[in-house]
């Protein structure tokens, strides 16, 4: 696991305490129970905080499971780096 | 905090933590404020699991109604400016200008009746935190930025007098909006993005200072009870043993105003019923008269003890801890010389050691407010008033037990009324206080909400006394509290807590005895458990019962009255 990819586990750890963290990597927001919009709001705020990048609200509609969040983040820090 | 901080900490709550239930009423999503006001609740109760629950959106009235209800005894109440009136925020298009503000006037002022109408309705025995807004007003005035209009004025006139009314109410508390603008800036408490997208008005760092304002309003930290204080170059500029009594100064001619402002603070801090005493390496007879001045900002009636001369001040210290009868972790010794606190730390490390700032003039203004900080206390009560003198009358009595007069005769000749009040009610907030803070002769050392206290005595069975004294030396006020459970014949004490003022006076007999009496109990059976302060309490057991306490041991009538000694006391009962 890689960075990038460490970081996002610990916040989806936070974010989602009852999900076992090996199931992480392939969680979606229809296989996660508690992926509603309050949850998909608080990850972009600790993903702003933990990567230091600011997101779009238009794109939340389409982070919607961890692989696709994780390819988005490593995208904008690229930019950003 | 940082939010991913705020939800580790909620996420490391013990699972079987018995739970503190608390309400967050706001008008708006409240997102990362709820988790931050859990977190901060969390680390103030690391036993308890807080689940903090938000109502319905936006139904700040139906929210408000769950305090005091399904054992939520707890809340906060955050209000902004669109919740008084929607069009004085950015999420909903109903006109600002000159021709909308006579209707939001008139909406702002019913708005907030209502609340006002609602929250006095709120049982004592509940607590809440208010938070007035926090964010400034959209810019639909008349006038430029730089100044503010009549209508904007009349807006900030009507929440300041909601919020007075509010602070009289005695389960109200309300955030300082000074220490919130010295927590977070103004110009960095609005994220418009986010409330746009999310109806979440709050930058994460607003969020996190008010979550933290919010919590410490609901548990606010144990005030510290004593300060004491050097003389030379700390209550006064100068060394007195040196310049004289004349020259030592506390005035702006002299540049030495902070020690004025030093002293007026202590006299500030005495009135609201905090010690005071003197630990100074001097001569005695010089360093009095400096005491002795007229224009001493705090008047030397309220300094007690003083200790003046050559010894190392740990044993000044040791003697004045003696002599206020209270632990070394409820006072803060303040001295110019880090040799002297250095010694102090090393005698009593469980007194706070502040370094008296006489040459930075920005750590004196910090200084000040650390003092209101460490002493604070959200109100004030009866006995904060005769604190001071109480303690003095504890010493003339136990002078004259010393001065040849046998214990009877002193206890005969006191005229000693014992007040017996069953079922005080939750208004009382002394009762709770003093469960809370006292150590030494305490049956437990189990602290309560003001919740959970209440919540207890809509028992039937359950029995509260509340215990005053007062005797020719004086009145010590409520000093005792007891809370028991009727079993049948006999009862079980849960709590027991007596101020230390109110050793040597057989008080503890004349509850048990009342106890006994009232309830016609064959025994009464104590839930103690040692604490690393209650040895008062354990020795007090342990003569009664002839054995070493345990949690359980059951005290009969018969061994009561085995060890009963003679009591002097009038009584008086209330019910109430």
């Amino acid at each position: 696991m890689d960075n990038s990819e460490t970081r996002l586990v610990t916040i989806f750890e936070n974010v989602f305490p009852d999900l076992p963290t090996d199931r992480i990597p392939n969680a979606s927001q229809d296989s996660v129970q508690n992926w509603d919009s309050v949850a998909a709001i608080t990850l972009m705020n600790l993903i702003e905080e933990e990567f230091g990048i600011q997101m779009d609200f238009d794109d939340l509609g389409e982070l919607t499971s961890f692989k696709k969040i994780l390819a988005y983040v490593e995208g904008k820090v690229a930019q950003t780096a | 905090m940082k939010l991913a901080e705020a939800l580790s900490i909620v996420r490391k709550a013990p699972a079987d933590g018995l739970p503190l239930k608390v309400v967050l009423a706001c008008g708006f999503t409240p997102l990362h404020l709820q988790n931050f006001f859990a977190a901060h609740l969390q680390q103030a109760h690391p036993d308890r699991k807080i689940e903090v629950s938000v109502g319905l959106f936006e139904d700040i009235p139906g929210t408000l109604k769950l305090l005091g209800k399904h054992g939520v005894q707890a809340g906060a109440l955050v209000l902004e400016w669109a919740d008084l009136d929607s069009r004085l925020g950015y999420r909903q298009l109903g006109g600002w200008g000159q021709r909308v503000i006579p209707s939001i006037l008139e909406n702002v002022k019913a708005r907030l009746k209502h609340l006002e109408a609602l929250i006095s309705e709120i049982p004592s025995s509940a607590t809440l935190a208010v938070s007035l807004p926090t964010l400034s007003l959209p810019p639909g005035f008349h006038t430029a930025g730089w100044q503010v209009s009549e209508a904007e004025l009349a807006l900030h006139e009507l929440v300041i007098s909601f919020g007075r009314n509010l602070a009289a109410h005695p389960s109200v508390s309300i955030v300082s909006e000074q220490r919130l603008n010295a927590d977070s800036p103004v110009s960095a408490r609005y994220d418009f993005r986010s409330d746009l997208n999310t109806g979440f008005p709050y930058s994460s760092q607003h969020a996190a200072v008010l979550g933290r304002a919010l919590a410490a309003l609901l548990n606010p930290p144990k005030p510290k009870k004593g300060l004491i204080t050097d003389l030379d170059d700390t209550l006064w500029a100068g060394l007195i043993g040196e310049v004289g009594h004349e020259q030592v100064s506390w005035d702006l001619a002299s540049h030495t105003q902070f020690h004025g402002l030093y002293q007026q603070m202590l006299g500030a801090l005495a009135d609201q019923g905090v010690l005071i005493a003197v630990a100074s390496k001097n001569t005695a007879e010089i360093a009095q008269k400096g005491l002795a001045r007229t224009d001493l900002m705090i008047s030397g009636d309220k300094i007690f003890p003083v200790e003046i001369h050559w010894e190392p001040k740990s044993g000044s210290v040791a003697r004045i801890l003696k002599a206020w009868n209270i632990g070394a972790d409820s006072v803060v010794f303040v001295d110019d010389s880090p040799m002297e606190l250095a010694e102090i730390h090393s005698a009593h490390p469980d007194v706070e050691c502040l370094q008296f700032p006489k040459a930075d003039y920005q750590a004196g203004f910090a200084f000040l407010q650390k003092l209101r900080d460490l002493f604070g206390k959200p109100r004030l009560s009866e006995e904060d008033s005769f604190r001071l003198e109480s303690i003095r009358q504890g010493q003339q009595f136990h002078e004259a037990t010393k001065g040849g007069d046998s214990t009877e005769q002193l206890l005969a000749a006191a005229n000693a009324q014992v007040t017996l009040e069953f079922n005080p009610p939750a208004s009382d907030k002394r009762v709770v206080e003093l469960v809370n803070k006292t150590n030494q002769f305490n049956l437990n050392g189990v602290r309560f909400t003001d919740g959970e206290w209440h919540e207890k005595a809509d028992d039937p069975n359950t029995i509260t006394l509340a215990v005053s004294y007062q005797d020719k030396f004086g009145p010590l006020g409520k000093i005792a509290v007891v809370r028991g459970t009727r079993e049948d014949h006999s009862l079980r004490v849960n709590a027991w807590v007596m101020s230390c003022r109110a050793f040597s006076r057989r008080i503890e007999y004349q509850t048990l005895l009342r106890l006994f009496e009232r309830h016609g109990a064959a025994s009464i059976a104590f839930d103690f458990v040692p604490t690393p302060k209650n040895k008062p309490m354990a020795d007090f057991l342990r003569e009664l019962l002839d054995q070493e306490p345990t949690n359980g041991v059951v005290l009969t009538r018969e061994k009561f009255q085995e060890k009963l000694p003679k009591l002097y006391h009038q009584l008086i009962e209330k019910n109430g």
